[in-house]
C-alpha cells in the first residue's frame, strides 16, 4: 500500500466532483432542502424534533455518505477505469483509502451543512459540546462511505445501486431507533438492530446531544462504529477483486 | 541456449487454461512473444482474447499453466512495466484531457511535477490533442478518446503494452496514424499486443496468433500464414479461415 496512490485517487475525486458543477451544487443544496423538509413536517410543539433531530443527523450522514460514495465507486466499475487501476501499480486498499479520502471531503461539507443548519436555522437545541458532536459525526461518515463502497462492489449498474437502497437504508431507519425505541421492538428485531451501524450511530449522537455525555461516555457505540468502518473497508479490499470489469 | 531464449522474449505463455465458472475462455494455450514487435492476436468474439490480454495484465489469474513477462514471474512490482489500454475508453469524463493523462502518470509513479507535465505534453502532441488538452472527455469523439486513452496507456513509458481492440470505431486515417506510432514504439524496444477481430489490423502486425474458442489454431507472421494456405495471393482473411476449417476437420 502506498499513501501517495490514495491521495492521487483522492485528488482526482475532488477535481471530478468541483469539475461537475452541477452535482457540486446538489451535494450542498440538497441536504439543506431534505432538512427544511422534515423540520416544516414535524409539529413544532413537544420538542419532538429536538429529540429525532440526532437520529436524524446520523442518518442523513449515512444515507448520504452511502449513496454518495456507492454510486461513485459503481460508475468507476462500469468505465472501467477500476479496470485500468487494477492493471495499474495501485493496490485494493490504496483505491479504498483513496475513495474514503476523496469523498469524506464532500461528505464532511454535507454533515457540517446539516449540522449547522439544523443548530442555528431550524432552532434545534441540544446540550452537548459542538465538537464532540462533530467528531462523533465524522466516525459515522467514514462507516457510511466505507458501506457505499462496499455494497458498490455487489452491484454492476446504477438500477442495481439504487435497488441497495431500500435494502440498506431504509431497514436501519425502521431498525435502529430513529423514530422509535429499539427496546420497544421483539427481541428478533432488536438483535437484528444489534447488527447495523445506524443503531449505534443514533444512540450515540443522541446521548451526546440530548444528555451532554462526552465521547468518552459513549465509547461503547464510538468502539462499534470502529470496529464496522475498519472492518468493513478490510472485506471491502479483499472483494475488490482484480476481475475488476467483469 | 533456453535462458538465452527466454531473454529474448518478452512474453511466454506455457499450457495455460482459465474458466469462467463452466465457461471454458481458454484451453492449453502455449505462445512466445519476442521483444521489440507488434504481434496480434486474432480471432471472433468470444475466442478468449481479451481473457488473454487480462490474464497477461493481472486481472485474472490463471488456473492451469504459466506466464512469464519479460522473463519474470507476474508480480504486482511488475505493474509500471506494463501500460494496457482496455477496450472501453475507461477515462474520468469529467475531468479534461490533460487531467486524465497526469492521473495515470502519477500512479505510474511520474513524481516530479516538472516531468510529469513534459511528459503529459509529449504524449498528447504525440497522439494530436495537445490543442485539446483542457476539453472534458465528453466533448471528444470516439476517436479521440480512444487517442486519450491510449496516451494514459504510454505516459509512463512501459516497455510492455497491451492493447485490447484499440482501432475500434477509428476512421482508416486515424488508424493508420495509430500503426505508424506503434511502429515507432517498437523501434524503441516496446513490445505491443493487439487484440483485434479485424483483419486490417492484422496485417500491421509482425507476427499474429489466430484464436478459436480459446485456443491458438495458427501462429506465424501475417506472410507464413497466408502462405499456409498453398494459395499464392491469400489474404489474412482467407488464411484465418483455412485455419478454422482445417481446426474443424481435425476436431472431426
Amino acid at each position: 500500500m502506498m499513501p501517495s496512490h490514495a491521495l492521487t485517487i483522492a485528488g482526482r475525486i475532488f477535481n471530478q466532483v468541483v469539475r461537475d458543477r452541477r452535482t457540486f451544487a446538489l451535494i450542498m443544496i440538497v441536504p439543506i432542502v431534505v432538512m427544511t423538509l422534515i423540520w416544516l413536517s414535524f409539529p413544532k410543539e413537544m420538542g419532538m424534533l429536538d429529540y429525532i433531530a440526532p437520529a436524524l443527523l446520523a442518518t442523513l450522514a449515512i444515507f448520504f455518505g452511502f449513496l454518495l460514495t456507492g454510486i461513485s465507486f459503481l460508475r468507476e466499475r462500469s468505465q472501467g477505469t477500476l479496470e485500468r487501476l487494477m492493471a495499474s501499480p495501485v493496490s485494493r486498499s490504496d483505491i479504498v483509502l483513496g475513495y474514503l479520502f476523496g469523498f469524506f471531503i464532500f461528505a464532511l461539507a454535507q454533515t457540517v451543512i446539516i449540522l449547522f443548519y439544523t443548530i442555528y436555522v431550524l432552532d434545534v437545541h441540544y446540550t452537548g459540546d459542538l465538537w464532540q458532536i462533530f467528531v462523533f459525526q465524522i466516525l459515522v461518515l467514514i462507516c457510511a462511505i466505507n458501506l457505499g463502497i462496499f455494497i458498490s462492489t455487489f452491484a454492476r449498474n446504477e438500477f442495481q445501486m439504487v435497488q441497495f437502497i431500500p435494502l440498506i437504508i431504509l431497514p436501519q431507519v425502521f431498525l435502529c431507533g430513529v423514530l422509535w425505541p429499539v427496546e420497544q421492538m421483539s427481541t428478533a428485531l432488536q438483535w437484528v438492530a444489534k447488527f447495523l451501524p445506524l443503531t449505534y450511530a443514533v444512540d450515540g449522537l443522541r446521548e451526546i446531544m440530548l444528555q451532554g455525555k462526552s465521547l468518552i461516555e459513549v465509547g461503547f457505540d464510538l468502539g462499534i462504529l470502529v470496529a464496522f468502518a475498519v472492518g468493513i473497508s478490510l472485506i471491502t479490499a479483499f472483494t475488490l477483486k482484480r476481475s475488476a470489469g467483469s | 541456449m533456453l535462458d538465452a531464449m527466454s531473454d529474448k522474449l518478452a512474453i511466454e505463455v506455457e499450457k495455460v487454461s482459465f474458466n469462467y465458472a463452466k465457461l471454458k475462455a481458454l484451453s492449453d494455450l502455449s505462445l512466445r512473444i519476442p521483444r521489440g514487435i507488434s504481434f496480434g492476436v486474432l480471432g471472433p468474439n468470444g475466442a478468449g482474447k481479451t481473457t488473454l490480454i487480462r490474464l497477461l495484465v493481472g486481472l485474472l489469474k490463471q488456473k492451469e499453466g504459466r506466464i512469464q513477462l519479460l522473463g519474470q514471474h507476474p508480480t504486482r512490482q511488475m505493474a509500471h512495466l506494463i501500460g494496457y489500454m482496455p477496450q472501453q475508453h475507461s477515462l474520468y469524463n469529467e475531468l479534461s484531457v490533460a487531467q486524465n493523462v497526469d492521473f495515470f502518470a502519477k500512479i505510474y509513479r511520474l513524481k516530479n511535477r516538472t516531468e510529469r507535465a513534459k511528459r503529459v505534453e509529449e504524449v498528447l502532441r504525440l497522439v494530436n490533442l495537445w490543442e485539446r488538452r483542457n476539453d472534458g472527455i465528453m466533448k471528444l469523439s470516439g476517436g479521440m478518446k480512444q487517442r486519450v486513452s491510449l496516451a494514459c496507456a504510454i505516459v509512463h513509458n512501459p516497455p510492455l503494452l497491451f492493447l485490447d481492440e484499440p482501432t475500434v470505431g477509428l476512421d482508416p486515417e486515424l488508424r493508420a496514424n495509430f500503426w505508424q506510432h506503434f511502429a515507432n514504439l517498437n523501434s524503441r524496444g516496446v513490445t505491443i499486443i493487439v487484440s483485434s477481430h479485424t483483419m486490417d489490423d492484422a496485417a500491421h502486425c509482425n507476427r499474429l496468433a489466430f484464436l478459436r474458442s480459446g485456443r491458438v489454431i495458427a501462429e506465424g507472421t501475417p506472410l507464413q500464414l497466408c502462405q499456409a494456405t498453398g494459395k499464392p495471393d491469400a489474404t489474412l482473411e482467407e488464411a484465418f479461415l483455412y485455419f478454422v476449417r482445417r481446426e474443424g476437420k481435425n476436431d472431426a
